[in-house]
This record gives C-alpha cells, sequence and structure tokens, in this order.
C-alpha cells in the first residue's frame, strides 16, 4: 500500500462529501484539486488500479454523449465503470471521478476508466492514464479567448497521440479535415470512421465552416458532402489531401428530430432514442471505441436502443404541461446542428436561446453571428433571447430576420415570460451556452420541476 | 419633387460591399459585420452588393465602396499573405485614392500597416496603406473593450467591443487614433490609443461583432458609401433601441468593474 496515495484519496473524498454537504454542487473538480495537492501522480496511480484500462475520448462537440454511450456499452458487458460523467473534463475532474469511485484504503475498484477529455488538456490525460483507445470527434472553432486558435489545439492533439504506446488505438473522425491531418502524422495507422450517406448531406459548408484547406498547398478543399459544420466528404483540387476512406462507416441514416437516429454500421441496423445528425456521429464513434476494447457488433446495437442522453444533452424536463427539451449549445458549429435538427427534423416552434459569457462559455460573443440563426425566421413562432448576453442575441435575431420576444437577462424571467408565450401541450426548445444552461436549469429545479443535475 | 420619383432617385444609390477573404478572414464572428452594413442598407433604402474577394485576381476590385478586411488564424493568414501584395495592393491603394473606405479588424488592421514584427525579431512586411506598425507582444490582450470615439459627431461617442491580440500596434504621424480607451487595452496597452483612422480607412482591433453593437458607426460608413456615389448627404434615421440596449450594457458592465 501506499501511504501518499492513501492520504490524497481520503483527502479528496472528504472534500467532495464537504462540498455536497454545503450545497455547493456535486463536488466535481475539487476533491481531484485538493488529492493531486498531496500526491501529483494521484490519477496515474488510481487508473493502473484498473483491471482492463482507460479510454479517453476529445474533440470539440460531443465528447460527452460518447462517453456516455461507451460507458453504458461497457455497463451492460458487466463491466465496472469510472467515469468523470459531469462533463468535469480538466484533469482535475478525471482525478475526482476516480477518487469518488476509490476505496479508503486507496484502491480503485474498477475494469474501465471512461474519461471525457477537454481538447487542450489531453497531453496530460494520455501521459497519465496511458489509455488503451483514444478517440478524437471532431475540431470545431470554439472559445478562442480560452482555447486559442484551432491550429495550436490540434498540434498539442498530434503531439499527444504521437506520444502514445505502440499497443494504443486511436480511433479518428476522417470526416473532419483538421482531425485528418492529425492522422497523417501518426505512427500507427489509426481507425478513420465517417458518414456514408448523401441523402443527409447538404452541398455547401455553413459559414461557421473552418478548417478547410489543404495541409500541404494550402488550397481551399472541395466539399462533396457536407454533414455537419466542416465534417464531410472533402479532397484537395490539386490532388495532395482527401477524406481517409473509412474504416468504420454509417450509412442509410434516418433522422427523427431529437428523439431518435437509426443507422447501419458494418451491416448492423442500430436505432436509439438519440436525434440530430451530430449524433449520428457520436454514435459511430462509440461504435468503433467499443469494438476496439472487443464488445461485439450484435451486442452494441441491442444495448444502445435504450441508452438515456446526458444532462443537458436532449434532456427532457415538463413543466406546467409543457415540454421542455434542453439542448447545450456551445459553438457556432454545435449550434447550427441543435437549431437545425430543432426547426427542420422537430419542427419546432417555441424556442429559448441562452446566451452567458462566463469563463465555461467564454468571454467573447462575437461567434454568435457565425450561427445560422436565420433558420428560425418564418418558422419560429416565439424566440426568447435568455442569459446574461441576451440583448447581444436580440440583436443578432434582429439581424436574423427573426421576431423575438424582448430580451431577458434573469432566468425566472425567461421561464415567465415562456410560459406566457406557450400554450400547454406545447414543446419548446432551450438551446443554451453550458452556464446559461445550468442557470435555467438551476430556476427548474427552484421550482422543482427537476433534479440537481449531479443526481440524475 | 414626388414621393415616387424620390423613391427611384434613391433606388438609384447602390452601394457595393467588397469582403476581403471571407472564406480564410473571418474568426471573430466577421461576417456580422458585412450583415449589419447589408441589412442597414437595405433598412434605409439603398440598393446593396455584396463581393467576395478570395485568392487570385478579381475585375471587381474597381466597383468597391467599402471593404471590410477581417482576423484570421496564423493557419490563414500566411495563405493570404502574398496574394494581398499580388493581387490586392495595387487597387486598394487606387480605390483608397478615389474615395473608397476599408473597415479593417485585428489581422486585416495589423497587414494594412507597415510591418509586423514576431517575438524572435523576424518582420513581415504590411501593405503600408496606414502609417502604424504592429509588434508581438508578451501577453495577449482579452477582453471587453470601451472606446470614447475621436469621429466628429459621432452618437453615442463611445464604441464597445471585444478584443483578442498579443501584437502592439504604434502609430505614425499620419494615423489618428479611432478613439481613447476607456475600458481595455486597445492598441498597445500603454498609449490608451485604439484603432486608427487615416482618410478613408478605420482599423480596429474591436469585433464582437464591431458594427452590430455600434450602429453608428455603421451608418457613419454607410452614409460616406453612399456620397461616393453621389447620394444624398444624411441617411434616415432607423430605430436602433435594441441595438444600443447591447452597447449600453457593455458600457454598463465596464462602469461596475
Amino acid at each position: 500500500m501506499n501511504v501518499r496515495k492513501t492520504a490524497a484519496v481520503l483527502a479528496g473524498k472528504a472534500t467532495g462529501a464537504l462540498s455536497r454537504v454545503s450545497g455547493r454542487g456535486g463536488g466535481t473538480t475539487l476533491p481531484g484539486d485538493v488529492a493531486r495537492v498531496i500526491d501529483p501522480k494521484i490519477l496515474t496511480r488510481l487508473t493502473q488500479d484498473l483491471t482492463q484500462g482507460s479510454i479517453v475520448i476529445t474533440g470539440t462537440n460531443g465528447k460527452t454523449t460518447t462517453a456516455r454511450l461507451v460507458s453504458w456499452l461497457l455497463e451492460g458487458a458487466g463491466h465496472r465503470v469510472v467515469a468523470n460523467r459531469a462533463g468535469a473534463n480538466l484533469i482535475f475532474g478525471v482525478t475526482a471521478a476516480a477518487l469518488n469511485r476509490a476505496e479508503a484504503g486507496g484502491t480503485l475498484k474498477a475494469d474501465w476508466g471512461v474519461f471525457e477529455i477537454d481538447e487542450a488538456s489531453l497531453p496530460r490525460a494520455v501521459d497519465e492514464v496511458q489509455p488503451r483507445t483514444t478517440a478524437v470527434l471532431n475540431l470545431f472553432r470554439d472559445q478562442l479567448d480560452r482555447y486559442g486558435e484551432l491550429e495550436s489545439i490540434a498540434k498539442k492533439i498530434e503531439r499527444a497521440l504521437g506520444s502514445l504506446r505502440q499497443s494504443a488505438h486511436v480511433v479518428l473522425n476522417g470526416d473532419d479535415p483538421r482531425v485528418a491531418e492529425i492522422g497523417l502524422h501518426l505512427p500507427n495507422k489509426p481507425t478513420w470512421y465517417g458518414l456514408e450517406d448523401r441523402t443527409v448531406a447538404s452541398k455547401s459548408l455553413p459559414h461557421a465552416a473552418d478548417a478547410r484547406t489543404c495541409p500541404v498547398c494550402g488550397a481551399s478543399l472541395i466539399f462533396d458532402a457536407v454533414y455537419v459544420g466542416h465534417d464531410g466528404v472533402y479532397r484537395c483540387p490539386n490532388g495532395h489531401f482527401e477524406r481517409p476512406k473509412p474504416d468504420l462507416a454509417a450509412t442509410h441514416i434516418e433522422l427523427a428530430g431529437f428523439d431518435a437516429v437509426a443507422l447501419t454500421i458494418d451491416g448492423t441496423r442500430i436505432a436509439m432514442p438519440l436525434g440530430g445528425l451530430y449524433n449520428s456521429y457520436n454514435v459511430l464513434a462509440a461504435y468503433a471505441i467499443a469494438r476496439s476494447v472487443g464488445l461485439e457488433a450484435s451486442y452494441v446495437a441491442e444495448r444502445l436502443r435504450t441508452f438515456k442522453a446526458a444532462f443537458g444533452r436532449q434532456e427532457r424536463i415538463d413543466f406546467r404541461g409543457r415540454h421542455l427539451i434542453l439542448v447545450l449549445s456551445k459553438n457556432p458549429a454545435g449550434f447550427n446542428e441543435t437549431v437545425r435538427t430543432a426547426v427542420e427534423l422537430a419542427h419546432g416552434q417555441h424556442f429559448v436561446i441562452g446566451l452567458n459569457d462566463r469563463k465555461a462559455d467564454g468571454t467573447d460573443v462575437s461567434w454568435i453571428w457565425d450561427v445560422d440563426f436565420e433558420m428560425l425566421k418564418g418558422r419560429a413562432k416565439s424566440v426568447i433571447p435568455a442569459g446574461v448576453r441576451a440583448h447581444d442575441l436580440a440583436v443578432r435575431l434582429k439581424y436574423a430576420g427573426v421576431e423575438a420576444q424582448r430580451p431577458q437577462t434573469d432566468a425566472a424571467k425567461a421561464l415567465d415570460l415562456l410560459i406566457k408565450t406557450t400554450n400547454e401541450g406545447d414543446t419548446a426548445y432551450l438551446l443554451c451556452t453550458y452556464t446559461a444552461m445550468l442557470d435555467l436549469r438551476a430556476e427548474l429545479v427552484r421550482r422543482g420541476w427537476a433534479q440537481p443535475y449531479w443526481e440524475t | 419633387m414626388g414621393a415616387a420619383i424620390l423613391g427611384n432617385l434613391r433606388q438609384m444609390e447602390k452601394i457595393t460591399v467588397g469582403w476581403l477573404y471571407a472564406d480564410l478572414m473571418n474568426i471573430y464572428g466577421d461576417r456580422g459585420n458585412i450583415l449589419t452594413l447589408l441589412k442597414r442598407a437595405e433598412w434605409h433604402g439603398l440598393e446593396s452588393r455584396l463581393v467576395e474577394l478570395g485568392r487570385g485576381p478579381s475585375a471587381e476590385m474597381d466597383d468597391i465602396d467599402l471593404f471590410f478586411f477581417g482576423g484570421g488564424q496564423d493557419r490563414e493568414q500566411a495563405l493570404i499573405y502574398d496574394d494581398l501584395r499580388e493581387h490586392k495592393q495595387e487597387s486598394l491603394t487606387k480605390s483608397v485614392g478615389d474615395g473608397a473606405q476599408i473597415l479593417a479588424v485585428c489581422g486585416g488592421y495589423q497587414l494594412l500597416g507597415h510591418y509586423y514584427q514576431t517575438a524572435d525579431g523576424a518582420r513581415y512586411d504590411g501593405i503600408g496603406l496606414i502609417d502604424v506598425k504592429t509588434e508581438a507582444g508578451k501577453k495577449r490582450f482579452i477582453g471587453d473593450v470601451v472606446v470614447e470615439t475621436s469621429i466628429a459627431g459621432m452618437k453615442p461617442h463611445t464604441l464597445v467591443g471585444f478584443e483578442n491580440h498579443s501584437g502592439r500596434t504604434f502609430l505614425g504621424p499620419k494615423a489618428k487614433p479611432l478613439g481613447k480607451v476607456i475600458e481595455g487595452k486597445g492598441n498597445n496597452g500603454s498609449d490608451r490609443t485604439e484603432g486608427c483612422v487615416q482618410g478613408g480607412i478605420i482599423g480596429t482591433y474591436l469585433h464582437g461583432s464591431l458594427l452590430p453593437k455600434n450602429p453608428h458607426l455603421a451608418d457613419y460608413l454607410i452614409g460616406n458609401a453612399v456620397r461616393r456615389r453621389g447620394g444624398a448627404s444624411s441617411l434616415s434615421k432607423l430605430d436602433d433601441s435594441q441595438e444600443l440596449d447591447a452597447h449600453d450594457w457593455v458600457l454598463g458592465r465596464a462602469q461596475r468593474r
């Protein structure tokens, strides 16, 4: 037994308990801070206890859902899984998750660690947990004030993947040109995944697209199909670079709003209660990860049917006869997909759009001008701009030609207005940045309509 | 003169907006600036046209009344660097001489100056349309900015935005500051200046996007473009209460700090 490890685990656990008792949140990161001070190698020591090893998932969008899908699959196969479920995806959050499951003696009794990792934290996570499988889902423009430029993030990820041990698996979304570029330079061949269904593709890139030039000659890439953001089927006009042929492809995609998606992978039909084209990518990524650790295709398809979404990712809450669907939307690529799904697939008519500019949301809100809110024009019956930066959203919606309600910076007032502008039986979509979602949810909890998120 | 004839005359006033490297230099919601110019032109009863000016030669450079030049990531900025000199510099210089305007933000602002010097001393020449030079700084300036503008007759007299840059820009005698920094860092964090005005060129570090929350600056640019086409000397008054609420919200938070 390692005394330092035991002390770190005890101190971390005590911090977590205090944090929950004092009502200051779910204790999702602070215990990690405390334990790491006592033993900086605590995460490595704890993950070495895992009987099978770790899986690490990174990328701009879809980390939480994909990690949750993978945990769901492993747990259903009888594995004990430790995961950072609440979206606390910095190294401290991962440490806290491992601590939380460790016994008082300091041992982590679990088979798998499934960790979603912030893009910028990947090098540290790879170094400390030595994952068996690492997946990169996509790289979109996100919170430039916090992450810096996409290019520097991509280079960090490339270095981290290059440092993996020989036997480790790398699973990459080949439809994303910037992720594909990372894969070009890796010592081992990654598993590429991608969508193969032109019926759900559009022909042109959305305004928020980036990373669309050839890494060799700099020419603008030609897209033969666009699925989500700049993810699609692309090639360099001079023949230097093209979308890698997927080892695992999703075909015959059927979309039913936010309710369901069905697709075929490797001849296996998979239907699941999770909507939007972007979730086809998450399902496919989870499938690729599950296969890389030896789960059977038929088992995966069966188990996915009964999956439940994570906090704020298509969560459903009934509130005074209204059906609320909460969808986290935190950057242009993500927002475009949630708006598109709500408007075009689910035929949504009532919306609360929430924009905050706290640190976790990104302090720069200029990206809302890259979101195609024009999709709401003439289709939405009521749109309520909400959150700390509701006034900025109101201006954005005005220039999109969308007639919106008066901006509501207060979550309680935004919900009151929602009740006023909707009738019983109506469905309303709450598309919000991270802390704007927390604020609205806290108000729903205060009124007794939802559970605190760390209990879900 | 009857209203119908006046209406017809107004329709003759057509302004052309040119977006330099729309596909590559668009990092901080720069599309908001373009949308604001086009929508407001429409609301003022003007006809407007947008021309996206990508890499390579363009026959339409000479038609542009108002150029917009946004910021890009290092990778994209490197891709347009030679093209700017090869295919844009000459027409831009000529157009500005003929009364065309340029609004340049962040990377675009730096590239219009004399040079950008990196941390290790390498110097990248700009196209020298404005009398400014930029040197890399150690710390990135990130946050809200409030500026008291030097442009005469502008109401309100403040501009608000968000900055995110490590370049330190210094103005030469021919360039006047766009304004005085009330909140934030501005050009260089030391002399309290923000941006520059030189003839028909405005350079600035403000995005956010800049024009949606500063409709008075948008109308200043549109008004100049209309006059260049021989149009009315003043624009109609629009209801800007929502835009100014967003403007005032940023001012208010700066004051609370």
